[in-house]
């Protein structure tokens, strides 16, 4: 997990995809939100490196103009909040599914005459467990969405940039 | 910059500024500002109020043919002068047109500014007539770019684009700058500059990671010194040379970094690399201990990856660049700072050493590999290069094209005078040699300039011989003619099969006939006697000059790393 401090100026969002798109890397995972500091968004990202070493990523965006700054979140482990939207027919067992809705974490959106609409909303972790069980029901569709985070005033790890030394010398 | 030009007042009169000013003079006077002598650009719909201005600068414009010649002038401009050239063009095609040059110039950290004109601003999105998105375009080809939706920004943005394309590590920056904005009228003294975006200076590497490096090179048997373009942007020749002398490294040179060392030292390796000097992949194969100093650690240095120095035990790799360290080659020791500091910093830290053994040891391997061609009675590239080189003042600037040629001359290479060989390294763009030449005249037009191109490349941008007659820029052009699309044809004959395919040129202009289309002085040279009077009929005369060389078309460049081997395991002149 990458946090990422941007100025809010128009096409900025292109700059720091398209920086992870030239590099070969790919974007997992990207929110963004205005943070506490006026005129400055923070993205949050995932991104998978592929045969690259992962600290190119932040080595590479650091160097967008437009990039305030980059911190390695990984070890801080912010806070992320998941909704997923689920659709269930009503053809199975109204038992079960009523008992499934009553579920912490799950609430009804809206009953419709053949299948109930469900939020489901919680850490990634627990919105995977309760997606799991839904999807025992005759779930006809559904869609989880990208997760929110938050952790801009938690003590990010600065991006170490250049400077070391690999090994003993 | 002067402060009175930021209010508005000209510095001598010190009149104030006229209240009401356009886009179009606005931009000017902070081109002005930032001391540009001269945009190498091509008008058209978009960019045509910049132009209605331009008569009333003292900023020379030089037009070109294409918009591509006008990227590499300024890039050519900015390699020989070390300052930052300047190109304009229009919208659309204009603006496309731009793109591989300025490719060039930041793939090599060349600072560039890019100035395209735009369609006007409610227009954009409505695919109006010759809109493009420069802006996304070009993307992965600057370092930044703008896009200037009003004219109060315009200056603040000239200036830190400036200070982008120069600082850290160098390179092209574009402004997009839509037509009503140019005709935009300012009231009033123009805004003060709110801001430049500092450059984000890696933090300075500490002194326990200085300490190391000359611990590893103060321990060293035998150690050895790689070379690129970051010393000489950094002007950190002299400090190169110093430290190879204090700790006794033999020094080879990236490409770019052609002329970083001086080519008679007994230390100069040359080229290392793909096709590099035998000697000089050698050394680095057997040095125990290697250090990379502005340059990158890029496929064509470093071959195949795990075979690169395998008995070095350590690697210490300087780039200003964090993003280069660790990318490729996992270095054990990675500083990222300015390449001349860090010499500096290691002169001082690491005690002198000799190393006899070792540099017997190199030179068995100079002696043993010699850069050898084939003598067989026909024109060889090298006694070509051979020939410009002994002519050429220590002073003139030499400007490679792309392929065998540019790799001819680079081995080929004497001098001992910084920053005088340019060639287009990272991108490797045929067709680069003419504009950046004549943009490299046009920095300083006391000093002579050579292109070295083969015909392939040269006929790519051969428009922008018009340019040099007509903006007098007199460059000494040597084609090595032959007939062919050498490069791809070795490769072809050593790595594919020997199946050549599309390499033959039928249709070769009369250069004789085409430079004198353009008003060049022009002359063919088919064997090595001819080649001293030609050079210096095109030297004495006053214009820009071509001499055609017609070389052996079987003429290769040897050794040659197999396309997966190591450095060490490179091919020689079958033939000798
Ligand atoms: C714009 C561009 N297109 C294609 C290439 C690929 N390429 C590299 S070298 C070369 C042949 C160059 O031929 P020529 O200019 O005649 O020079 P020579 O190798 O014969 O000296 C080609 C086609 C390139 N580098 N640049």
């Amino acid at each position: 997990m990458i946090l990422v401090r941007v100025e809010d100026r128009s096409g900025v969002l292109q700059r720091v995809t398209n920086c992870l798109a030239r590099r070969g890397f790919h974007l997992l995972s990207c929110s963004v939100g205005q943070g506490p500091k006026p005129g400055l968004l923070c993205l949050w990202l995932r991104v998978g490196t592929g045969p690259q070493p992962p600290d190119q990523v932040i080595k590479q965006l650091s160097k967008l103009i437009d990039v305030v700054s980059v911190e390695d979140r990984t070890e801080t482990d912010p806070m992320e909040w998941v909704t997923a939207l689920v659709e269930i027919r009503r053809d199975g067992d109204e038992m079960e599914l009523e008992a499934a809705l009553q579920e912490p974490g799950v609430q009804v959106v809206r009953r419709l005459k053949d299948s109930v609409l469900a939020a489901v909303a919680g850490t990634p972790e627990q919105v995977e467990v309760r997606l799991g069980q839904l999807r025992r029901l005759p779930v006809s569709d559904w869609v989880l969405g990208r997760p929110l985070a938050l952790g801009e005033g938690g003590a990010g790890q600065a991006a170490a940039v250049g400077n070391r030394q690999v090994s003993g010398s | 910059m002067c402060a009175t030009a930021l209010l508005g007042f000209d510095d001598n009169q010190r009149e104030p500024a006229p209240a009401r000013r356009c886009g179009a003079e606005i931009l000017l006077r902070a081109l002005e500002a930032e001391g540009v002598e001269v945009i190498f650009g091509l008008p058209g719909g978009a960019n045509l109020p910049i132009y209605q201005y331009l008569p009333g600068s003292p900023i020379r414009h030089i037009l070109v043919r294409h918009e591509q010649g006008a990227a590499h002038m300024a890039d050519g401009y900015a390699r020989a002068s070390g300052r930052v050239g300047v190109c304009l063009a229009t919208s659309g095609p204009g603006a496309l047109n731009l793109v591989t040059g300025l490719a060039t110039a930041h793939f090599d950290s060349v600072p560039v500014v890019a100035i395209t004109g735009q369609v006007a601003t409610p227009t954009i999105g409505t695919d109006a007539f010759q809109e493009s998105d420069v802006i996304g375009a070009t993307m992965s080809v600057t370092k930044h770019s703008y896009q200037v939706h009003d004219a109060r920004d315009l200056e603040a943005v000239v200036h830190e684009a400036f200070h982008v394309a120069r600082t850290g590590r160098p390179g092209a920056v574009l402004i997009d700058i839509p037509k009503d904005v140019q005709q935009q009228i300012v009231e009033g003294e123009p805004a003060q500059i709110t801001r430049l975006r500092p450059h984000r200076e890696p933090p300075a590497p500490s002194q326990e990671l200085l300490m190391a490096a000359a611990r590893s090179l103060a321990g060293a048997r035998r150690p050895m010194i790689l070379a690129g373009r970051g010393v000489a942007i950094a002007q950190a020749q002299a400090a190169l040379l110093a430290l190879a002398e204090h700790i006794d490294a033999p020094v080879g040179t990236t490409l770019l970094g052609t002329g970083v060392f001086p080519s008679s030292h007994p230390l100069a390796l040359g080229l290392v690399g793909f096709m590099g000097t035998g000697y000089c992949n050698l050394a680095v194969s057997n040095c125990d201990c290697l250090l990379m100093v502005g340059m990158r650690a890029d496929d064509r240095v470093t071959c195949r990856l795990d075979g690169f120095a395998p008995r070095a035990e350590h690697i210490i790799h300087v780039n200003i660049d964090p993003a280069e360290l660790g990318k490729t080659l996992a270095a054990d020791c990675q500083i990222a700072a300015d390449a001349g500091w860090t010499l500096e910093a290691l002169i001082k830290e690491t005690p002198e050493r000799r190393h006899p053994t070792w540099r017997r040891q190199v030179d068995e391997w100079r002696d043993r590999h010699p850069l050898r061609y084939p003598h067989n009675g026909r024109l060889q590239p090298q006694e070509v290069l051979a020939a410009c080189y002994a002519h050429r003042l220590p002073t003139d600037i030499v400007v490679a094209d792309v392929g065998l040629n540019q790799i001819w001359a680079a081995t080929s290479w004497t001098g001992d005078e910084a920053g005088t060989f340019l060639n287009s390294g990272g991108a490797g763009t045929m067709g680069f040699a003419l504009p950046a030449a004549l943009g490299a005249q046009a920095a300083d037009p006391g000093r002579r300039v050579w292109a070295i191109c083969g015909e392939g490349g040269f006929v790519m941008t051969l428009q922008e011989l018009a340019t040099a007659v007509e903006a007098g820029l007199p460059v000494k052009v040597v084609i090595l003619n032959n007939g062919q699309l050498g490069m791809v044809r070795q490769f072809q004959d050593d790595f594919y099969g020997g199946v050549r395919s599309e390499i033959e040129h039928s249709v070769i202009p009369n250069f004789q006939l085409l430079g004198s289309a353009f008003g060049c002085f022009s002359v063919a040279v088919t064997c090595q006697a001819e080649l001293g009077e030609a050079l210096e009929a095109a030297m004495a005369h006053p214009g820009p000059a071509l001499v055609e060389c017609r070389i052996d078309p079987e003429a290769n460049v040897y050794p040659i790393v197999p396309f997966g081997g190591g450095l060490a395991d490179f091919m020689e002149c079958p033939s000798t």
